[in-house]
């Protein structure tokens, strides 16, 4: 088979994996699931090209193995505490491979910024609405088996192209100058890395770092009225009519 | 042979933000807890995230790493806006169930249903820790003691 089929049946398993994973109100076949995804997975990361170094290529294949397991997991697991644990398992594996881009900053700030207080928020309001953890409808889902096939159609055109466009002989991508490794040790992968981005983000974007300052004051502001104003609803000491209560305070 | 080696790092970054992305909208599409929906939102953009790092090192250019900065602070910002809407659409109907809100749907559209489900075989008893009772018992009042579903 060539390489074009065996990616395909690759995600085809992992599909029907996916699909026997989802809660559908019974477990039975969970199990099977897990072992066609897992095959799956098995035959995706067999096709892939391998990195130069058997280190280097382990520690990959591990990193994008627990992200891709976690996501799986979260998707596939009923109690939405766990999925939100997973979900956390995820972007630790995702600022792995960040890192091992040589991305440092972004690893950080995903464990920090994501993990640290976007999930834990995401776990607080859990706790806060589902004391008691177990709900019938975590044990259902939709169509599971058309959104599992939407997803594989998702994967496999994006893999595909990937493998079309990257494997043609040639050069890939046309660029004005050709870029060599010691191009990228001089700037993404220099020691003073974090430095460079902050230029960066400081220079050309700074109207863009402002944007994105005022986008989350407005979230801020916005989050906190949303609350307020369905707490002022419930407690009814917010007159609605505005009109009438501007004619009681006039008198008559 | 250093330039092959990028691309075929970029190729298998690529996959795995594919796969992070599909996973993630298999999820969004199937699951019907809100809260799990955002978390398949947020994978979403993890998968975009690894997406533009490849590319960022692949083009030795920083336009992708500043970009997930922005991603993450968008993502910040959603989760605040959109876990504001979820307590208070919980607190409206008691439920983060997304199919007490069909009446939303289409004139024509005929109602979902949900189907009977079977006892989970799965549910065992919940066992939570005891401790042995130390010091004066402390006074409950009675309105304590009944169970609230709504906090």
């Amino acid at each position: 088979m060539s390489q074009q089929q065996m990616f395909m049946a690759a995600i085809i398993l992992g599909a029907l994996g996916m699909w026997l994973m989802l809660p559908r109100g019974t477990a039975a076949g969970r199990m099977a699931g897990m072992v066609l995804a897992a095959v799956g997975l098995g035959l995706f990361c067999s096709q892939i090209p391998r990195l130069a170094g058997v280190v280097a290529d382990s520690v990959f294949l591990i990193l994008a193995g627990i992200t891709v397991v976690g996501a799986a997991a979260t998707v596939s697991t009923h109690s939405p505490v766990y999925a939100a644990i997973w979900f956390g398992m995820t972007l630790l594996g995702t600022a792995g491979l960040f890192l091992f881009q040589g991305a440092q900053f972004l690893a950080v700030a995903t464990v920090v910024v994501y993990a640290g207080a976007i999930l834990v928020t995401f776990l607080f309001v859990l706790m806060l609405a589902q004391p008691r953890g177990r709900t019938p409808y975590d044990r259902v889902s939709w169509e599971a088996m058309l959104s599992a096939s939407v997803g594989a159609v998702i994967v496999g055109l994006l893999t595909l192209t990937v493998v079309s466009v990257l494997s043609a002989p040639g050069p890939v991508v046309e660029t004005s100058r050709r870029i060599v490794q010691s191009d990228r040790d001089a700037n993404i992968l220099a020691d003073e890395h974090v430095a460079r981005l902050g230029q960066q983000l400081f220079g050309p974007h700074l109207i863009a770092v402002e944007a994105g300052g005022t986008l989350l004051l407005a979230a801020l502001v916005g989050a906190a009225v949303i609350v307020a104003q369905e707490k002022l609803n419930r407690s009814g000491a917010r007159n609605t009519n505005y009109e009438t209560s501007l004619k009681d305070e006039k008198g008559p | 042979m250093l330039h092959d080696q990028e691309i075929v790092l970029l190729n298998n970054y690529l996959f795995v933000g594919a796969l992070l992305f599909g996973i993630g909208l298999v999820g969004f599409l199937a699951r019907r807890n809100m809260i799990v929906m955002f978390l398949c939102v947020e994978m979403m953009l993890q998968g975009v995230s690894v997406s533009l790092v490849a590319w960022s090192r692949y083009y030795n250019d920083f336009g992708g790493q500043v970009l997930v900065i922005f991603i993450i602070t968008v993502a910040a910002c959603e989760a605040a806006v959109a876990l504001a809407l979820v307590t208070t659409i919980f607190h409206r109907r008691g439920s983060l169930d997304i199919a007490i809100w069909q009446g939303l749907r289409e004139a024509n559209q005929p109602p979902f249903v949900d189907q009977e489900l079977p006892e989970d075989p799965t549910d065992r008893p919940l066992i939570f820790p005891t401790l042995p009772p130390a010091g004066v018992r402390p006074e409950i009042p009675p309105t304590e003691t009944d169970y609230r579903p709504h906090v």
